[in-house]
């Protein structure tokens, strides 16, 4: 197996550049001729999917309409659409790995297997065997805190420090009822703790946003001081002089895979699969590390100050465990958090 | 051949009737005013000429054209009349000069044409100077010429005027009602008009129709009108009278009908004492009871004629001024 | 006949008997459209709230699902408590604003006149934000003054609260209940007064026992527009009941409308915001109607304002008291995020910078685009809006059908739909096939045509009415069309009011949150779905960029307003 699988990769180093060259040509040229494509995006933050578009319109001339909500938001924005016989979202791409296995089930994605999967990072590459989907980004949910309130010695360490009372009314979560990120740690929280460690938690009364990048502004403002949060966002606006950090969790960091997907009945086809490869091309990589996301490309370094995902102990929920889990932790949220 | 002809025309909502079985035959250049009270349904009637209202029933005919039946009704832009206002509706956002010019416009007429008549009429109605004016620059009075001159520089067959004098102070409505029938004279347009004020129609018409709820109570010139009315209402409403009641039959007397004397005159004379008086310079008028009689009858003299109140007095009253009313 | 000329004929002068006036198509049209602005979307939303999901079925499930968690129950309850204490605050924080500036000589009446402007241009999403700058619980401003000042651990406000919101609402509600009372007050007779006066009693005296209860009635129905307007607001509990973790119905709304679609169940659970609005306004229709205009139309006599000796100071610093909670401290702060880097920062000139606006502007895909959309919308929608409503009133004010009163009903009826509910009718009608409006801009602008449709109505009527009919007559006894009458006279006569009446559509309608929220598509974004999805995030420095440019860009409607209707057009005009 390992060795059909070297030999595979081998052959596609070999003869790879010149075929996907040629090819990547037509698509694109395929694609201009589209003109634009219609992003439904809940990864990144709003800065990075915008930078994201904007590289890609430099890139190839096609206009890339940005739509970043929520993941959930996104979602429903999505299904919606096709409820009303619309296509208007050519690319999908969410950080809640369920609506990837729902949307697939129901065959509302189109079949494509971009030439950059098997460029990516192996732990990234192919989360769905039969080729709907594919990992585009990757980020984390750590824990974050605000530098002046509180110092390194005194953040939390674990995720149970959340718990200790002296956080009292200085947490800060987004809500898993919009944000795949928070609704992946909530399932991965009550998958390792139970949901006592939600009861206990609403004990430190947590201001609760939307986004998980909420939990950015909340340290930011000084409205919070700890927080579950992105170590993407988080990062990037430290990096900009706001006084935060992050600490990689010791009983594990959350890991997110946020995949793309092509829409069925697309009207840009080759746009959008342009933009697929696009999404796992160095390119995008680099711009994701300038956001202090995670990159893909194994060749493109994490940005400074960020922990490669091997170095650190890591969470990472299975498509199906997510596709389940989600929503009966959205409802368990809102009945003890209160909507 | 009659130039309007009103034929049992009538106008109900409901089980009221605003105007009923009204039949009404103009000639050409004729004047005719409808004369009542508010609310008798004069200008009910009009609006029905006009083509703003639709009659209940009956028909409406111009030179022998029907214009008006139950079966349906031309509208108002197609009839070929022309209407004067109580508000005059001079449009504020046109000069006097488009004013009067619009109804040429519509009628398709060559620029150069209109701006000669409308000259024309303006110099008719004394607004040649102000042609350029805005409605809001103008008196009351102005506005009325204006809207005159509107009225008739499209020759219409017929020319309607709804209570054009009441919004005017005293003095111009008395100068105004000599224009309007100078400029009938001049023009000699059939004309329709509509007012509750007896001397306006007494001064503008040929003839006077007298309304009263909603029916004709009397057709005839001014002067037959005042000297023979045919009912209770028409002596009441024209003019001021006194009713007396004589073997089951009610009479009409008007006030200056009656003599009034300090001494017994020769014949007709009843006794009487005077009762309450006022002076309204022109001539006095006296309250005075005869004796026996319960209601005091009305006595006009003139501002000479003095007598005090109580003082017993004898009435001379003509029996051929004396008209049976029903 | 002495102008002795050929007879001037009418062109085309036809003596047909049961013309057809061709007018009458155009009226029909608009019958036709009313029906489908107003009635279809409020038909088909009690429809849909009795259909089975797919099936289309007859169920009752979905008032099952709609009430069957305590939680959905708690919003309902939470709503009316919410729409109650913001209106009474907000009566608390009007009432002697507005009676100051009608009967008193408080200083700078103008000056608070302008502020109570201000507060009502004010977008209710862009209060909210402002105050979350100012109370969030520990970084808020005027808990950080708090804790500077007395050197406590914390500071007493947090916004993230019941109370929290109340407040935010009242202050950006009680413009009604101002406009209402000084409109009542300004009826007031200072004979009325004197009369009080003469029979003894002093100012304060008379103002309880004479003034006052001559304006009650229009200060309670001021009360009901502001708890209406409380119980509808979408923007508001979106922004501060989530962290505060509670809902209210219009939130509870935007759930059922969230992950996935349930039409169904929202309308099911729009009934009683429904049942309740179409209630309130009746009994504040009635009120209005028959106390208040009845004794107070006594015009005549003048109004001489009382004075208040230096307790007009006093008044005067209430007034500039409610102006800083409303307008002066939410905007400081409000410019001083758009300008930061970090507005928790503060005031420094290593925070200041341009990049929020340039970034909005320039960088943001969808953002500079939105304000365009808004614009671009709002003017179709007044325009649509002035026109058909002009239509209706001149329909119905010259009696041309029987049933205009209907039509007159049709047009402010949308007054009683809240927002979102309206939206959602709109979604379940039009959203999908066979018209499959679903994303399209068209869905906005006749959501806006219809949700602004009575403040048209009301101005057209006002107007219509404004022009005796014997104008109109003239026209057409002169042998002009009812058509050429409109174009010639009645259209000329009313620039004015009609410009009045599509700023007072335009105006709200490039703000309109709790609408658009259920029916934009990602191309079809208006700048308020853009501030509230910003909202999302936390990205106040943005979004108070675009917010203060959304005002901004407001300004130079105010001013065309004011020079065609007078000062006070908006604040007298908006209401019923």
């Amino acid at each position: 197996m390992k060795k059909w699988a070297s030999l595979i990769v081998a052959a596609a180093f070999v003869f790879g550049p010149m075929t996907a060259r040629a090819d990547t040509k037509a698509l694109e040229e395929a694609a201009k001729k589209e003109g634009e494509l219609t992003w439904y995006v809940a990864h990144y933050t709003s800065e990075g999917a915008e930078e994201l578009g904007s590289v890609f319109t430099k890139m190839y001339g096609i206009k890339v309409n940005v739509v970043r909500t929520t993941a959930q938001v996104a979602y429903q924005r999505l299904t919606q659409d096709i409820k009303n016989n619309q296509t208007i979202c050519d690319v999908f791409s969410s950080t809640d790995l369920g609506h990837y296995a729902r949307l697939k089930s129901e065959g509302k994605f189109e079949k494509y297997t971009p030439e950059n999967t098997a460029k990516i990072s192996e732990v990234f590459r192919n989360i769905d065997p039969e080729g709907f989907f594919h990992t585009t980004a990757a980020g984390q949910v750590v824990l974050t805190y605000n530098t002046t309130k509180v110092k390194a010695e005194e953040a939390p360490k674990r995720w149970q420090d959340l718990l200790d009372p002296k956080w009292k009314g200085k947490v800060s979560t987004g809500h898993p009822a919009f944000s795949g990120y928070v609704g992946t740690w909530v399932y991965s929280m009550k998958k390792l703790y139970g949901w006592k460690y939600f009861e206990q938690l609403e004990k430190n009364k947590p201001q609760i946003g939307r986004s998980i990048n909420d939990t950015v502004t909340a340290l930011n403002a000084g409205e919070r001081q700890v927080a579950a949060g992105a170590d993407g966002s988080t990062l990037f606006s430290a990096a900009r002089g706001n006084p935060l950090a992050v600490n990689y969790p010791t009983d594990g960091s959350i890991l997110i895979i946020s995949p793309s997907a092509i829409v069925k009945g697309t009207k840009n086809p080759n746009a959008a699969k342009l933009y697929m490869e696009f999404l796992m091309s160095p390119e995008a990589s680099e711009v994701n590390v300038k956001h202090f996301g995670i990159p893909i490309r194994p060749e493109v370094k994490g940005a400074p100050g960020t922990q490669p995902i091997d170095k650190i102990k890591v969470i990472r929920p299975t498509v199906a465990e997510i596709d389940k889990g989600i929503p009966v932790v959205i409802e368990d949220w809102r009945d003890t958090f209160g909507n | 051949m009659s130039k309007l002809v009103l034929k049992n025309i009538g106008k109900s909502y409901g089980s009221f009737d605003a105007v009923k079985d009204f039949s009404l035959e103009l000639a050409s250049g004729e004047f005719v005013s409808l004369l009542g009270p508010s609310g008798c349904g004069k200008t009910t009637t009009l609006r029905m000429i006009a083509g703003f209202m639709p009659p209940t029933s009956g028909t409406i005919e111009v030179d022998g054209k029907v214009i008006s039946s139950p079966a349906g009704v031309v509208p108002p832009e197609k009839r070929g009349m022309s209407m004067i206002f109580q508000s005059y509706a001079i449009w504020p956002n046109m000069t006097v000069g488009q004013n009067v010019g619009f109804g040429l416009e519509v009628r398709k007429l060559p620029r150069a044409e209109i701006e000669r008549r409308v000259d024309r009429i303006l110099e008719v109605v004394q607004m040649a100077p102000l042609k350029g004016r805005y409605p809001a620059e103008l008196s009351g009075g102005q506005q009325q010429r204006v809207a005159l001159a509107r009225a008739i520089v499209v020759e219409p067959e017929v020319l309607l005027l709804d209570e054009p004098l009441s919004n005017l102070d005293a003095n111009l409505r008395e100068e105004m009602r000599f224009e309007i029938r100078r400029l009938h004279d001049e023009f000699k347009i059939t004309t329709v008009y509509v007012t509750h004020d007896q001397s306006e129609a007494m001064v503008t018409s040929d003839r006077i129709v007298v309304m009263n709820k909603g029916r004709i109570e009397q057709i005839d010139p001014p002067h037959i009108l005042y000297g023979r009315p045919k009912s209770r209402f028409v002596a009441g409403f024209i003019g001021r009278t006194n009713f007396v009641d004589r073997d089951g039959a009610t009479y009409s007397i008007r006030p200056q009908s009656i003599g009034l004397s300090p001494a017994r005159p020769l014949a007709n004379a009843v006794e009487a004492d005077i009762v309450g008086r006022s002076y309204l310079g022109e001539y006095w008028d006296y309250l005075a009871k005869p004796l026996g009689d319960t209601k005091p009858l009305r006595v006009s003299t003139g501002p000479n004629v003095l007598f005090d109140v109580g003082q017993r007095v004898w009435l001379e009253i003509d029996p051929t001024a004396m008209v049976r009313v029903e | 006949m002495a102008v002795a000329q050929p007879a001037l004929d009418l062109p085309m002068r036809r003596t047909r008997i049961g013309g057809w006036d061709p007018t009458w198509l155009l009226w029909i049209a608009i019958i036709a459209v009313l029906l489908f602005l107003v009635v279809s979307p409020f038909v088909y939303l009690v429809l849909t709230s009795f259909q089975a999901e797919r099936t289309g079925a007859f169920t009752l499930q979905n008032y099952a699902t709609a009430y069957g968690r305590a939680r959905y129950i708690d919003a309902l309850f939470n709503s009316l408590q919410l729409g109650a204490g913001a209106a009474l605050l907000a009566g608390v924080l009007a009432v002697p604003l507005a009676w100051g500036c009608s009967r008193t000589n408080m200083p700078g009446r103008g000056f608070v006149r302008m502020l109570v402007l201000a507060t009502f241009i004010t977008p209710p999403y862009t209060g909210a934000v402002a105050w979350i700058l100012l109370a969030g619980p520990n970084a808020g401003w005027l808990n950080r003054i708090y804790v500077m000042l007395t050197g406590a651990e914390a500071g007493p406000f947090n916004i993230y609260s019941f109370p929290g919101l109340v407040v935010v609402i009242a202050l950006y509600s009680f413009p009604y209940i101002f406009i209402f009372t000084s409109a009542a007050l300004e009826l007031v007779s200072s004979e009325m007064e004197d009369a009080a006066n003469i029979l003894g009693a002093g100012t304060w005296r008379t103002m309880r026992k004479v003034t006052l209860p001559l304006a009650i009635p229009a200060i309670l129905g001021g009360l009901i527009i502001c708890f209406l307007e409380a119980i509808a607001l979408f923007a508001s509990p979106a922004m501060i009941a989530i962290p505060a973790r509670f809902n209210v119905v219009t939130t509870q709304l935007f759930q059922f409308f969230g992950n996935p679609v349930r039409v169904e169940v929202a309308a099911a659970y729009a009934m009683p915001l429904l049942g309740v609005t179409v209630l309130l306004a009746l009994v504040q229709r009635l009120m209005t109607h028959r106390k208040s205009f009845a004794t107070l139309t006594g015009k005549g006599g003048e109004r001489r304002p009382i004075d208040l000796g230096s307790g007009r100071w006093l008044m005067f610093a209430y007034a500039m008291f409610v102006a800083s909670l409303s307008v002066f401290l939410p905007y400081i702060f409000l410019v001083q995020a758009a300008f930061a880097k970090a507005w928790g920062r503060g005031f420094a000139w290593d925070n200041l910078s341009f990049r929020n606006f340039h970034f909005v502007l320039f960088e943001h895909a969808t953002a500079a685009q939105s304000v365009w959309n808004a614009f671009l919308y709002a003017g179709v929608a007044a325009t649509a809006g002035v026109i058909l409503t002009l239509g209706v009133a001149y329909i119905v004010a010259r009696k041309l059908v029987p049933f205009g009163g209907l039509l007159a009903f049709l047009c402010v009826a949308p007054f009683v739909i809240p927002g979102v509910v309206l939206a959602i009718g709109f979604y379940a009608a039009y959203a999908p096939p066979p018209l499959a409006l679903y994303g399209t801009a068209m869905i906005l602008i006749l959501a806006f045509t219809t949700r602004f449709l009575p403040i048209g109505y009301v101005n057209a009527s006002a107007a219509i009415r404004s022009i005796n009919p014997e104008m109109e007559e003239a026209v057409r006894v002169l042998g002009g069309s009812r058509l050429t009458a409109l174009r010639r006279v009645v259209a000329p006569l009313l620039k004015r009011n009609l410009l009045g009446a599509w700023l007072l559509i335009f105006i709200p309608a490039t703000r309109e949150l709790s609408s658009a929220i259920f029916l934009y598509g990602p191309n079809t974004k208006v700048v308020s779905v853009m501030i509230f999805d910003m909202s999302e995030e936390g990205n106040f420095e943005y979004l108070a960029a675009l917010a203060l440019i959304l005002q901004i860009l407001t300004l130079p409607l105010l001013y065309i307003g004011q020079r065609a209707l007078g000062r006070d057009f908006m604040l007298r005009r908006t209401t019923t």
